[in-house]
């Protein structure tokens, strides 16, 4: 009995030093691919499937075209959990998942106990979309990377740019959902009234995607006056929010994160104009070839949060060919080591990992809706104008201190 | 002043389109003992089919063809799928309209994508019906208004008025004997399961140019308009009404109000305690105001379990 599991020992052994420059790299998302939030999930996975698609046309890893495989979540953190031990059979390397800070949540816990107990066969966590801020605070972790702004970035961009305009006001309103995401721009935007030299005339957290009926929230902000309102809502609530606006003939600037979600602009109509977003990047803000190169590979323009996810993937794809020329076995710490090391020029501003938490520090864009849009949105003559790129050294902000990272050896 | 009389302009509206989604299921499961949990999938068909039509005929030619056809699809599900399992009970009906459900979003998304559609309602009902105090009131919430009301007193009187309403009363609480007088039971199921699923899709025609025409839609009303017709009583068309007027008001209170429990607390000389405590004694009421209705079902099936007006104690 023990000679046999020698051998079987001895087996495994000579099989795991066997040369593997024909193992491929395998990447696996973990997204929202049906059920409720599905719209968002597909755009991430259309992202990273552009970003993949570049690796591969350019020669793959290690000579050895890179393999993704898609598992839906259905939306929710079980199933996500599941899905991560099936990425774990099916021997997974780095996993990309966006859609949902909760998902994100369960994820970044199960790579990390998955890293614990399986050292030199590491699982890579690239978060593309997930913003809450406890992913690089408390729950931050070496493996995990956060290729997406956060609250305070988004809010501080807004803040500052349209207080340049002069289109900010003195009176602001916050309104947001109640969980992990709006409560973080909530207390963004109380964190900058010096800054912006503003007053927060009223603060609200409702429901998520439960509400059908704003006009009772309209007539609140209404009661308050406010010039501006920010909002981190997305899908209904944002749609459902602006549209209650516009019918009460509300006289207010939303400022948003999500507003390009795509059918946002073509529902509200005229309403939506004159309003702000801070995102990772608008097509009016660069010179075209990233959005004419996508365009041809996925049959239209990169839109809402497909960008931040192909620039993932891009930063990527130089931390492999550093890690790559080097030959041998798919290493993910030495993968990871490389990423941290990477700044990727993205179209509108290089984005760089901050070692301390893994958080990149990139820049946010600021738009506005216009009418007559060089990039127009959802076929109306509408769409997103550039007011301003806010570089990451400005958006940033300091490392939470609940971050304690365990570097590895 | 301000506040109460636009808070309650809100909630009655709000609580009319309630009612205009769950007079359906109301008289579905009234008539016929049947719990559709596909009743808000024939709401959002009727959005949809509204929505199509509309790009192509006109925002009217919308309004009548998505009643008709969803009531044409509710009468094939009832004759094809829903009369199969009805000898075994409720617990299949339940299983197989809550597989219609999944099946009608999936559909759905495949046939008009992931996003939200432009479904607009016509340019002539895009005004404003008045201004309260500097604010304008659309008209089109008005119009909901109108349209559920009109529901209303059509089914009320259709059942209680009518000899049509008299079979299919009694189709319900003797089907033998009503067969055994002459009339075709089997047709006044198949008709009634249309008439409910034609309402739904009048009421997703109505509703889906006001709220965005998505593929969620099924999924945010689903829920609310079971407790409605739970809350009023299964079955009871007054009782969904008064309902739906009571958890569209309760909602639109409710998000005015900045209460929580410390300051109730505060009363008793405790607020400074329960601040520290911090969690669900600082959670304001306005941020679980959808949470309301469900309490409120909670309560009267504590208190009512036949719901506010339902006759089966």
């Amino acid at each position: 009995m023990r000679h046999i599991s020698l051998i079987a020992l001895v087996v495994a052994g000579s099989l795991s030093a066997a040369p593997l420059a024909a193992k491929p790299l395998k990447i696996g998302i973990i997204e929202s691919l049906s059920g409720a939030q599905t719209s968002t999930g597909r755009m991430f996975a259309n992202g990273v499937h552009y970003g993949i698609d570049r690796i591969n046309a350019a020669g793959g890893v290690n000579g050895e075209p890179v393999e993704v495989v898609e598992y839906d979540n259905a939306g929710g953190p079980t199933e996500a959990a599941d899905k991560f031990r099936q990425a774990q059979a099916d021997g997974i390397n780095i996993i990309i998942q966006g859609a949902s800070s909760a998902i994100a949540g369960q994820l970044t816990e199960d790579a990390r106990k998955h890293n614990i107990r399986n050292p030199g066969n590491e699982m890579m966590y690239i978060n593309v979309g997930a913003e809450a801020m406890e992913l690089t605070g408390e729950k931050c972790h070496f493996y995990h990377f956060r290729y997406t702004s956060t609250a305070p970035m988004r809010v501080n961009a807004l803040i500052s740019t349209m207080k340049e305009q002069g289109t900010l006001g003195t009176r602001v309103y916050s309104l947001n959902q109640n969980y992990s995401w709006g409560q973080d721009m909530q207390a963004a935007t109380a964190a900058d009234t010096a800054m912006g030299d503003y007053e927060v005339v009223g603060e609200v957290l409702h429901d998520v995607n439960k509400i059908q009926d704003f006009a009772p929230f309209v007539a609140k902000i209404k009661a308050a006056n406010p010039d501006t309102v920010i909002t981190g809502n997305w899908s209904n609530d944002l749609l459902l929010l602006m549209k209650a606006a516009g019918d009460a003939g509300l006289k207010v600037r939303f400022a948003t994160a999500f507003l390009d979600q795509p059918g946002n602009i073509a529902n509200a109509g005229e309403t939506a104009l004159g309003h702000y977003i801070a995102n990772a990047y608008d097509n009016s803000a660069a010179d075209g070839s990233f959005a004419d190169d996508y365009k041809a590979a996925e049959g239209h323009l990169p839109t809402f949060v497909e960008p931040q996810a192909a620039f993932a993937v891009g930063a990527l794809q130089e931390a492999l060919a550093k890690v790559s020329s080097e030959g041998g076995d798919v290493n993910v710490t030495k993968i990871a080591e490389a990423l941290e090391d990477t700044t990727y020029e993205s179209p509108v501003g290089p984005i760089s990992v901050r070692k301390e938490d893994h958080q990149t520090i990139r820049p946010v864009v600021v738009s506005k809706v216009v009418k007559n849009a060089k990039y127009p949105a959802d076929d109306t003559d509408m769409g997103f104008q550039m007011v301003k790129v806010v570089p990451g050294e400005e958006a940033i902000y300091p490392v939470q201190s609940s971050c304690e990272m365990k570097r590895p050896g | 002043m301000e506040f109460y009389l636009i808070s309650t302009l809100n909630g009655v509206i709000y609580g009319l389109l309630l009612f205009m989604v769950s007079a359906g299921l109301t008289l579905i499961f009234g008539m016929m003992g049947v719990l559709n949990f596909a009743h808000a999938s024939f709401y959002m068909l009727g959005a949809y089919v509204a929505y199509a039509v509309s790009s192509a005929a006109g925002f009217w030619v919308g309004l009548l063809v998505a009643p008709a056809f969803v009531g044409i699809v509710g009468m094939l599900v009832e004759r094809f799928l829903l009369r199969r399992v009805h000898a075994f009970g409720h617990a299949h009906e339940l299983l197989l309209t809550f597989g219609l459900a999944l099946i009608v979003e999936e559909a759905v998304k495949l046939v008009f994508g992931d996003f939200p559609v432009n479904y607009q309602m016509a340019d002539t009902l895009r005004f404003a019906a008045f201004t309260v105090y500097g604010t304008d009131y659309p008209f089109y919430r008005v119009f909901m208004g109108i349209v559920a009301i009109v529901m209303f007193v059509a089914l009320w009187l259709l059942l209680s008025r009518t000899r049509i309403g008299i079979v299919v009363r009694a189709a319900e609480r003797l089907p033998q004997m009503a067969e055994a007088l002459g009339h075709n039971i089997p047709v006044v199921f198949t008709s009634v399961f249309g008439a409910g699923a034609a309402l739904a899709g009048l009421a997703g025609a109505v509703a889906g140019a006001f709220y965005p025409t998505n593929p969620n839609m099924a999924l945010e009303l689903g829920v609310i308009v079971f407790v409605v017709v739970v809350v009023g009583g299964l079955g009871s068309l007054q009782g969904s009404l008064l309902a739906s007027l009571l958890i569209g008001l309760f909602s639109s209170f409710a998000v005015g109000i900045d209460w929580s429990a410390a300051d109730l607390l505060a009363l008793v000389g405790l607020g400074d305690w329960a601040r520290t405590m911090g969690g669900l004694m600082t959670m304001q009421v306005s941020s679980i105001s959808a949470t309301i209705p469900f309490a409120l079902m909670l309560l009267v099936l504590l208190v009512r379990p036949a719901g506010l007006m339902g006759e089966r104690g």
